[in-house]
């Protein structure tokens, strides 16, 4: 008869729970830099995307659909294993003296999550009626300063409930990064797992933490519809 | 940037790609990616059909009961989800259990999560007054829901399934973590073999894996106009 | 949602108290009457286990071994692709038979599940490029890539205190790591690094440029992993394995892996399966 054991000990305090909690910090770092990234490359491709010349809009096209409709892991073993022969040289034998491992994962997770945050933004902008560029540009504006002063300022505000959205599921799939050795909550998880055989009691402790994540997130989201967006609407 | 890459590690095991050690040992590589997403895809409408009407239901128990497991399971990582499905099944069910059943029930029990919120979307998206016509009429909720409402719904929820399958398709590379030999699982072990065609090995699974799933994106898109279009007649 | 969190932790509880209730059978009797033997091995890690390409079957050390076992049962074999950190819950969820899978002994693994008698020996070593390392000092302060659950991450993490220790999937992720610079050496078991030597060794463009310096910092030996309390079970595969040391098999199938005219040259030295318990003694 194989009876199991619980220890919960070892994932309240101790050296196991000094793992998890350092696992923590380091989700919490990778989401956060990705999710900054994300936004950036994300509002680049979206404003390539409508753009008037031909070949910036295909472009911005094709990094769209190739890059939502290919699974992030395979992107991760492509960033980190299969890099090497695409980059330059030089860049990558800089990134091999830094921490390879979380540059990869970052690289990979802004490139996964700038696709979709791309399209978000770029429906946001759809959902501003046109008469308001046409009448920036009949007062004198440029197209890229109506963009930038008129356009896109009420887009991000409407595209901020996806964003938080997406982070929510960036949050998620750093998860991922365990499979090239970043030393992440579901990787500690494991690791306390391989140490004391207590599986159960490490994924418990690390699908607690991933939950109280998820519902601070949703519960920033539903917030800021209340207390932003629907005032605005409201009107 | 092609120019340099040397894709004959592709060609020279290109039916390992495809079918894995089939017809020698079992199926795997695209041809098993494929059929996990199918039978996942299949199990997780009804999965999610199921889910999705207990959150609308009228007793206050059941609707908090199900939007609980739903946020509980949409705030995990998927893989946590694998992980806890290759802890406890054995647990539960004894060892009969094979790798490709774990991730087939750990995908149905993700991806229903989230079907269930788009069935949910899709009942509350039909004008209340249909639901109070058809009562009106004599139907019991139970019926009016079942006839009236549902077949409704689900016809403007096509799109997001096929997206959804999009989704299961990428997701179904997460099985290599448990050691099904999915594509992703043989892409790995033909690089760890050969050692010196990562970049080649896995942009070609990338591309493959991209066919598959712009094949249903566009699928999905077609669908939606075409609903819309009928609609509009 | 301080709620949700209770019934969500009521919940964990009630599925726990069902692991317990998971029980060690009889797999010798199981195994007969189902006629096939589920082997755990390791799938891309020559000389041990690996896919051949040519005939897309398994081939290895550990899968000869398991052949043995297998055949002197009466029963077909099924193989399993395991890792080092998944092999042990394969194990205890019953989800395969029996571990062959590159396992070293250790007490703490050995109170969760049973080892049969050491079929094969070696040391943790480390394979590095040539002239890069030559004392453990050269490997301070550096990053040096093993596979995540073996033993060989947590010995290098006490013989080499101050490297960072990089746990990927398996061992050739390491050379991966280890040929782009990422790390400055892999280190596990001799034995698998002369496996990935060899593979190196074959080809042009990595031929002769790495090595194995003599520098071993620890004793590995291998079991063959069953669940705990299996007795009848061990007791089969123990007497297969003395048998086959003593019927000249074991050595054949060390030479035809390990030879000198193998991918992997190792010396057998004094190894031969006894009776032992650990493997150290």
């Amino acid at each position: 008869m194989l009876t199991y054991k619980f220890d919960w000990a070892i994932v309240t305090s101790g050296k196991y729970f000094d793992w998890i909690v350092s696992g923590f910090y380091v989700t919490i770092k990778l989401s956060a830099v990705s999710i900054v990234l994300s936004f950036l490359l994300g509002l680049i491709i979206a404003i390539m995307r409508m753009s008037h010349l031909r070949p910036v809009r295909w472009f911005a096209h094709g990094y769209l659909e190739f890059f939502r409709n290919t699974p992030l892991l395979v992107q991760i073993f492509f960033w980190y294993f299969g890099s090497y022969k695409v980059l330059p040289a030089v860049a990558n034998d800089w990134l091999v003296t830094q921490d390879f491992e979380f540059a990869a994962a970052v690289i990979a997770l802004t490139i996964y999550t700038s696709a979709f945050i791309a399209e978000d933004i770029r429906s946001g902008v759809r959902s501003i009626p046109k008469e308001q560029m046409e009448a920036a540009r009949s007062s004198g504006f440029s197209y890229i300063r109506s963009m930038q002063y008129i356009i896109l300022p009420q887009a991000v505000r409407l595209t901020i409930p996806p964003l938080i959205n997406q982070f929510l599921n960036l949050m998620k799939n750093s998860s991922l990064a365990m499979t090239i050795g970043v030393a992440e909550l579901m990787y500690q998880a494991r690791q306390v797992e391989s140490y004391t055989f207590k599986g159960f009691e490490a994924f418990s402790a690390a699908t607690l933490v991933y939950l109280a994540l998820s519902f601070i997130i949703t519960g920033l989201m539903t917030l800021y519809n209340k207390k932003v967006l629907q005032p605005i609407r409201g009107r | 940037m092609v120019g340099g890459l040397d894709f004959s590690v592709v060609r020279e095991n290109l039916p390992y790609f495809f079918l894995g050690r089939y017809p020698e040992g079992p199926l795997g590589g695209v041809a098993l990616t494929l059929y996990l997403a199918a039978i996942s895809l299949v199990l997780s409408f009804f999965g999610g059909l199921i889910l999705g009407l207990l959150s609308v239901s009228r007793n206050r128990v059941i609707r908090w009961g199900s939007m609980a497991v739903i946020q509980m399971i949409r705030g995990m990582p998927l893989l946590m989800v694998i992980f806890w499905m290759f802890f406890l099944l054995p647990a539960m069910l004894g060892s009969g259990m094979s790798a490709d059943w774990t991730i087939i029930t750990a995908l149905t029990l993700f991806t229903s999560s989230y079907m269930s919120e788009i069935v949910r979307a899709g009942i509350l998206g039909i004008p209340k007054g249909q639901m109070e016509a058809a009562v009106s009429t004599g139907l019991l909720h139970r019926q009016a829901m079942l006839h009236i409402i549902l077949p409704q719904a689900l016809r403007n929820m096509i799109p997001s399934f096929v997206n959804q399958f999009v989704s299961m398709i990428k997701d179904t590379s997460l099985a290599f973590i448990v050691g099904v030999t999915e594509l992703t699982q043989i892409a790995t072990q033909i690089n760890n073999r050969t050692m010196l065609y990562p970049t080649e090995i896995f942009l070609f699974i990338a591309v493959i894996y991209f066919i598959m799933c712009f094949a249903f994106t566009e699928l999905s898109r077609w669908l939606e106009r075409r609903l819309a279009y009928r609609k509009a007649i | 949602m301080a709620r949700k969190i209770g019934v969500f932790v009521l919940a964990l509880a009630m599925v726990g108290a069902l692991c317990g209730a998971a029980l060690a059978g009889d797999t010798l009797a199981d195994v007969k009457k189902k006629g096939v033997l589920v082997a755990g091995v390791k799938d891309s890690l020559p000389p041990f286990g690996s896919v051949d390409p040519n005939i897309k079957k398994y081939v290895g050390y550990d899968i000869d071994f398991v052949k043995y076992i297998a055949t002197k049962l009466g029963v077909k074999v099924e193989y399993k692709p395991v890792t080092s950190a998944n092999r042990m819950p394969m194990l205890m969820e019953s989800r395969v038979d029996i571990l062959a899978a590159t396992m070293t002994k250790t007490p703490e693994r050995a109170k969760q599940i049973d080892f049969s008698y050491t079929y094969y020996l070696t040391g943790q070593k480390f394979l590095t490029k040539k002239g890069t390392v030559k004392s453990l000092k050269d490997l301070e302060g550096k990053r040096i890539a093993t596979a995540k659950g073996s033993t060989s991450e947590q010995n290098v993490a006490k013989a080499v205190p101050s490297a960072t220790v990089l746990s990927l999937d398996d061992y050739p992720q390491g050379i991966l790591a280890l040929q782009q610079g990422k790390a400055i050496a892999v280190t596990t078991d001799e034995s698998i690094l002369a496996g990935q030597l060899g593979m190196l060794e074959k080809n042009r463009a990595t031929k002769g440029k790495y090595e194995i310096p003599d520098l071993q910092i620890s004793m590995e030996p291998y079991g063959l992993g069953m669940r705990k309390g299996d007795t009848n079970f061990v007791k089969f595969v123990n007497d297969t394995l003395l048998e086959m040391e003593k019927n000249g098999e074991a050595k054949k199938i060390f030479l035809r892996w390990f030879g000198p005219n193998s991918e992997s040259p190792i010396n057998r030295g004094i190894f031969m399966i006894t009776a032992d318990k650990m493997g150290l003694e």
